[in-house]
């Protein structure tokens, strides 16, 4: 799989390429700015592109908006941003396009290295994964909120980790239930909310998160 | 008598006129209206008339000239105004004039504005005509004034002229300038000396010389008392005696002219002494002209000036809210960085130290163990991730990292979605924001967001950021319980404090059952659009 790492910390981009060249992927490139970036991801079209927020020339989020330039220029280029922080206004950002293929991660997740080349792999394919520390921040906002009050404990445990990325295979395992549990929960969940029914994992999750942000 | 009338009813017109317009009164329609429209060009039928009456004899030329002046008020009132100074200033001469003629022997009785002078008959200076000179200064300055005023052809010069003699000598006052007074003295004590006085047989001898004595003694304390002073009266006994050795060269004989100076009328024949005493009288004028304006200067900076005073009050007032809310962030500042060593010494520190004893101890185990060393390092790493989560909420309490990618609005916006409550926004921020009264801003609103969360059980938030006129103002709204106090919680408290270092203020209405409207007001500078760059 090709890699676009942008980390403007040679410590941390040269850690993250002998991580991620360990677990068999490709890095074709290694940038430190943003318009190194921009110009790695159009040219290069990598698998995915592995992102931090704060980047040269201005040290804001250069980053940030480099990666979405580049899927406004290229639909749906899976893009993988870290951050040493997580805001939900960042995340609505990112999944505004409804395109998936995005990941908002906190940078501590690179020392959980399954979970985060896991990570990878699922943003790779089109799906979409958020830093549990914003899912919680959601979960909270509308805990108070009329229909998610509605939702058990253990369909409320379902969802956070739907908005994670997870897939039902993974949330079973997770939550210690069978697979045919966690289908029965979300399709508890989606009746409360009020959500279409739908296979696609993807377009399951953005539902939710559209709700979740609306 | 008429005349006298006639000027007072015209000078009353016009302070009434003035006053009005002073006090801004809207102009009133009809004939008060159109008579405000005149102004001072009234004051032309008080100078036709007098100049009529002083044309002597001719009563004819009074109703001829006044009418006249009626005609150009009522249709070139413009022109009236205009040629009122100058009417002024011509009778003004012709009162130099009339006092010199009666000087040499002009008997005619005369009206000359207020006086009327009374031939007592041939070769004796008629009744009156001593006040004729002191009219005719009177109604010279008022003719000037009048030609400032009044913006008259001819005032620029006389403007330019003035503003140049008053800027000339912009030095302070040496000891130089105090000696002068020894000079101006001298000329008085000769004046005040042994004869005849103003035509009063009163000082001689003795008397005579214990006021030199005191003149003397007096000019030289003050020489050495007070420079500026002495200074002063050197440059007014200069004008005075100045215009005195005048006085004496016009109106000589009607003016005893003894010794002046150099000059002595009693015991020289006239007119060589006259030419002496003009001469002097010039120089001493000038002197006086030289030293006037240094003076002046000297004694109206001296001046306590209402405006400078009232800013004075003004600069101490602000001084001591300055010391005050700079002594305040210097707490804040303190407690703060307290509270981050405390923090980090507390948090992150020891997760790194329980790092690298977990790392140490899976060292040594590694070869005896190695699944517990293994252990021991998922611990390490727990550890780590707990440090890096702590630093996190340790910077965002410093300064939140939206606040700096982003700026205000947005951070707001990152607040507002952090709030466990729907929060309508209305952020219109047409610029940036300095950081330090943005990052002020964002913790005022992060405050009032939590208390809003924590106590009012509002169901709905609403924040509002706008910025005008260098003021930027945020308020938020909760249609809670309200009953909130800023003397009461600690929070709104340092909220006040954080602002008052800026300027800002806080603003809380709150009444029992709501709703509480908190408004934070902080003047700043706005900078233009951040342009996105990428």
């Amino acid at each position: 799989m090709r890699v676009v790492i942008a980390e403007d910390l040679f410590l941390l981009r040269e850690g993250l390429v002998r991580l991620l060249t360990a677990h068999g992927f490709e890095v074709v490139a290694a940038v430190a700015s943003a318009p190194e970036l921009l110009r790695a991801l159009l040219d290069e079209r990598p698998d995915v592109g592995i992102v931090d927020v704060r980047l040269p020339p201005t040290h804001t989020d250069d980053g940030l908006r480099a990666a979405l330039q580049a899927r406004r220029q290229v639909p749906g280029l899976p893009v993988l941003v870290l951050s040493q922080y997580v805001e939900q206004l960042y995340a609505r950002e990112l999944l505004a396009d409804q395109a998936g293929g995005v990941g908002y991660l906190l940078k501590d997740r690179v020392f959980n290295d399954e979970a985060f080349t896991a990570a990878i792999r699922s943003v790779a394919a089109g799906g979409t994964v958020l830093d549990p520390e914003v899912v919680q921040k959601l979960m909270v906002r509308h805990s108070r909120t009329e229909p998610v009050t509605r939702l058990t404990p253990r369909e409320h445990d379902v969802l956070a980790l739907m908005a994670e990325g997870r897939s039902n295979t993974a949330i079973a395992q997770r939550l210690f239930i069978s697979e045919k549990a966690v289908s029965k929960h979300a399709a508890g969940i989606f009746a409360k909310l009020d959500l279409a029914l739908s296979d696609d994992d993807n377009r399951r999750v953005l539902a939710v998160l559209a709700y979740l942000e609306s | 008598m008429l005349f006298a009338i006639v000027l007072l009813l015209t000078i009353g017109c016009i302070v009434f006129v003035l006053v009005r317009e002073a006090k801004g009164v809207p102009r009133p329609d009809g004939l008060r209206g159109r008579i405000r429209d005149r102004g001072w060009g009234l004051l032309l039928l008080p100078v036709a008339m007098s100049a009529a009456a002083m044309a002597g004899g001719a009563r004819g030329l009074i109703p001829a000239e006044l009418g006249l002046a009626a005609l150009a008020i009522i249709f070139a009132p413009k022109l009236a105004a205009r040629l009122v100074p100058y009417g002024v200033l011509g009778l003004a001469v012709f009162g130099v004039h009339l006092a010199n003629e009666y000087n040499n022997g002009f008997t005619s009785q005369t009206q000359y504005l207020f006086v009327h002078v009374v031939s007592r008959g041939p070769a004796q200076v008629p009744a009156g005509a001593g006040l004729v000179p002191a009219e005719a200064g009177a109604l010279f300055v008022v003719g000037l004034w009048l030609l400032l005023r009044l913006d008259a052809l001819g005032s620029g010069p006389v403007r330019t002229l003035a503003a140049r003699w008053l800027n000339r000598c912009r030095g302070g006052i040496s000891a130089a300038h105090a000696l002068l007074l020894i000079p101006v003295a001298g000329l008085t004590m000769q004046l005040l000396g042994p004869g005849n006085w103003f035509g009063i047989q009163a000082v001689d001898g003795l008397d005579a010389a214990v006021i030199d004595l005191a003149v003397a003694t007096a000019a030289l304390v003050l020489i050495f008392r007070s420079r500026v002073w002495a200074a002063t009266l050197a440059a007014a006994g200069l004008l005075v005696l100045g215009a005195y050795g005048w006085v004496i060269t016009v109106f000589w004989p009607a003016v005893p002219g003894f010794a002046y100076g150099f000059s002595d009328l009693h015991n020289s024949p006239v007119p060589a002494p006259l030419w002496t005493d003009a001469l002097e009288g010039s120089i001493l004028l000038a002197a006086g002209l030289w030293l006037a304006p240094r003076v002046m200067r000297h004694h109206l900076a001296d001046l306590p000036d209402p405006e400078l005073a009232a800013r004075a009050r003004h600069l101490t007032q602000r001084v001591q809210t300055l010391t005050e809310t700079r002594h305040d962030a210097l707490d804040t500042a303190a407690a703060e960085l307290r509270r981050i060593e405390r923090d980090l010494h507390d948090g992150a520190q020891a997760r790194l130290v329980a790092v690298g004893m977990s790392l140490q101890a899976a060292q040594r185990l590694f070869p005896a163990s190695p699944e517990a060393a293994l252990a021991l390092v998922a611990e390490a790493k727990e550890s780590s991730s707990l440090a890096l989560t702590e630093l996190r909420d340790l910077v965002r309490g410093i300064y939140p990292p939206v606040l700096a990618d982003r700026g205000l609005a947005d951070a707001i916006r990152a607040l507002a979605l952090d709030t466990p409550l729907p929060v309508e926004l209305d952020l219109d921020l047409p610029g940036e924001v300095e950081l330090p009264v943005a990052s002020a801003v964002y913790f005022s609103v992060a405050e009032a967001l939590a208390n809003v969360t924590k106590h009012a059980g509002a169901r709905t938030v609403r924040i509002q950021l706008s910025y005008s006129s260098g003021m930027l103002r945020a308020q938020v709204t909760d249609d809670g319980s309200g009953g909130a106090d800023p003397a009461l919680g600690s929070g709104l408290a340092g909220v006040e404090r954080r602002l008052a270092t800026f300027d800002g203020i806080l603003a809380v209405s709150s009444p029992p059952g709501g709703p509480t409207i908190l408004v934070i007001e902080v003047p700043c500078a706005s900078s233009s659009p951040k342009i996105s760059s990428c």
